[in-house]
């Protein structure tokens, strides 16, 4: 029992430590490819409408019901206190830096990661990469790194909208349901929330970009045994970008002004 | 270009209510299912409940740490900024994880590991044709898979939530006893959290947790095709779901302000 035990916390152990050699191995790969750059530029293209146009009415969605919970969260806080002045400068700071950035990561990486992973998957089961690589053409080149650049710039993008969205979603949910007017809302908005506090968010969604952009390639291009590996591969590149996205997160708090 | 957007704007919709009746049917065929337990394998739910709840243990530890240290961390520094006052930091902090964000934000990194896990899970077996099988011997897949998912998740998300409270609650002490020099004594302060407010969070933990499995369940049952139709319905299941935690949090949350939170 003990024994099995060890055994399997020493397997996880070296599991964990294999797939972050892997994903590290493949920063390095696209890393080269961008030094100097040469990649397909109509592949980049591709990708980034299929990740981010087509991601935009989840994100929007996401975004206005977060704004719509951070404000029912700040109304709680004021009605204890009367203080109403407090809720835009609240629900900005919030969505802008912290809840914002991190809840369309996750679910960026839900919708664009996991097809990635997914659609990367499928090539490999289906031996599509092996072809690439007959026909001497590098995958990292072809594949990866237009992936890791749409996402990138893609979440990048899509968090500008959606902490716009987010924010008109908490001014709306606010007039309603806490009886915040929009004035008042915008004032203490306007006021209290600095640029700063925007660009901190922007930055963290282009570092949760790229997490999301390494780990779904890394478990796509290593799936193995068809269509149950590819479920499988799925789930660990959901799992691990969700670490990734909180574990920076951590990180970047401390880093950044 | 613009018939476009509105086209795919439409289409977008109304797949969203397609699945969303879908989902509703197999939620109804669950809940009947929970009390006429026919065809349910003995143990199954025990099974599950080390699934979905022991081996997210470690993932749920991590991400929900971290989360408290950074939340601390980004409300004591705007404090600092304004009046330096930090007493109420810790009574707040721990009123907002109770009947907030530790049910959203269990839930939705759940909705994350179990919810691919389930629709991975599920597809593969529908794309290697085992839920045929399953309904040719005359068992409803609902009955045998997702019901046992869906009491196991319940149970184990409640669990799970309750766990990550101590743990974003411990980790939000350390960080605000080690960057803000707050006493600890001034810091675990438990009065400020209101009959209202465990309410919500624990109503909140649970229909979180019954939603994961219906929704991601719905995907992995209506996988088409092969390899690629496992990878489309995993990645259906946690956006779905993911979703579908976000929309309910926000209705929860509107219904425990207007009624048990309202006075306080």
């Amino acid at each position: 029992m003990a024994g099995n035990f060890f055994a399997a916390v020493g397997a996880s152990v070296l599991n964990l430590c294999a797939e972050v050699g892997g994903i590290l191995t493949l920063l390095f790969r696209v890393l080269i490819c961008l030094l100097p750059p040469r990649f397909d530029l109509d592949e980049t293209w591709r990708n980034l409408h299929k990740m981010g146009v087509r991601s935009v009415p989840i994100i929007v969605l996401t975004a206005f019901f977060t704004g719509g919970i951070m404000v029912i969260q700040a109304a709680v806080f004021v009605k204890k206190f009367g203080a109403t002045s407090l809720v835009g400068w609240g629900a900005g700071y919030a969505v802008f830096r912290e809840i914002g950035p991190m809840l369309l990561g996750l679910m960026f990486s839900g919708r664009v990661g996991s097809n990635n992973t997914a659609e990367l998957g499928t090539m490999v089961v289906t031996e599509q990469i092996d072809g690439l690589r007959a026909l001497s053409i590098d995958p990292v080149r072809y594949l990866i790194v237009p992936r890791v650049l749409s996402m990138i710039v893609m979440l990048f993008l899509l968090t500008i909208l959606g902490d716009v969205v987010a924010i008109v979603g908490a001014a709306l949910f606010g007039t309603v349901l806490a009886d915040v007017s929009l004035a008042s809302f915008w004032v203490s908005f306007s006021q209290n929330v600095h640029v700063a506090d925007v660009t901190h968010g922007l930055i963290k969604a282009a570092v949760f970009g790229f997490i999301v952009a390494l780990t779904s390639c890394h478990f796509g291009i290593t799936v193995k045994g068809g269509a149950v590996g590819v479920g499988r591969a799925v789930n660990n590149a959901v799992v691990a970008a969700a670490l990734g996205i909180v574990l920076s997160d951590y990180l970047l708090t401390y880093a950044l002004p | 270009m613009i018939s476009n957007f509105f086209a795919s704007v439409g289409a977008f919709v109304l797949g969203m209510v397609e699945a969303f009746f879908q989902a509703l049917s197999i939620a109804g065929r669950t809940f009947r299912g929970v009390f006429h337990p026919k065809g349910r394998a003995r143990g199954e739910v025990l099974h599950q409940m080390y699934q979905i709840g022991n081996r997210s243990l470690l993932f749920v530890t991590v991400t929900l740490g971290a989360l408290g240290m950074v939340l601390v961390f980004q409300v004591c520094l705007q404090i600092n900024k304004i009046t330096g006052d930090q007493s109420q930091v810790g009574p707040e902090f721990i009123r907002g994880m109770v009947h907030a964000f530790v049910p959203i934000l269990t839930a939705m990194m759940l909705a994350t590991r179990v919810g691919a896990g389930i629709a991975a899970e599920i597809g593969s077996m529908t794309v290697t044709e085992q839920v045929d099988a399953l309904r040719m011997t005359g068992v409803d897949p609902v009955d045998y898979l997702i019901v046992p998912r869906f009491l196991a998740s319940m149970i184990m998300t409640l669990v799970l939530g309750i766990y990550a409270t101590v743990i974003v609650v411990l980790a939000g002490a350390l960080m605000a006893h080690t960057a803000f020099d707050v006493n600890y004594n001034v810091f675990f302060v438990f009065e400020k959290i209101t009959w209202g407010d465990l309410g919500v969070g624990l109503t909140k933990l649970v229909v979180h947790g019954g939603a994961i499995p219906i929704v991601s369940g719905y995907c992995g049952l209506s996988t088409t095709g092969g390899s690629e139709g496992v990878g489309t319905a995993t990645t259906r299941a946690v956006i779905n779901s993911s979703l579908t935690v976000i929309i309910l949090d926000f209705v929860i949350s509107a219904i425990g302000l207007m009624t048990v939170q309202s006075g306080t």
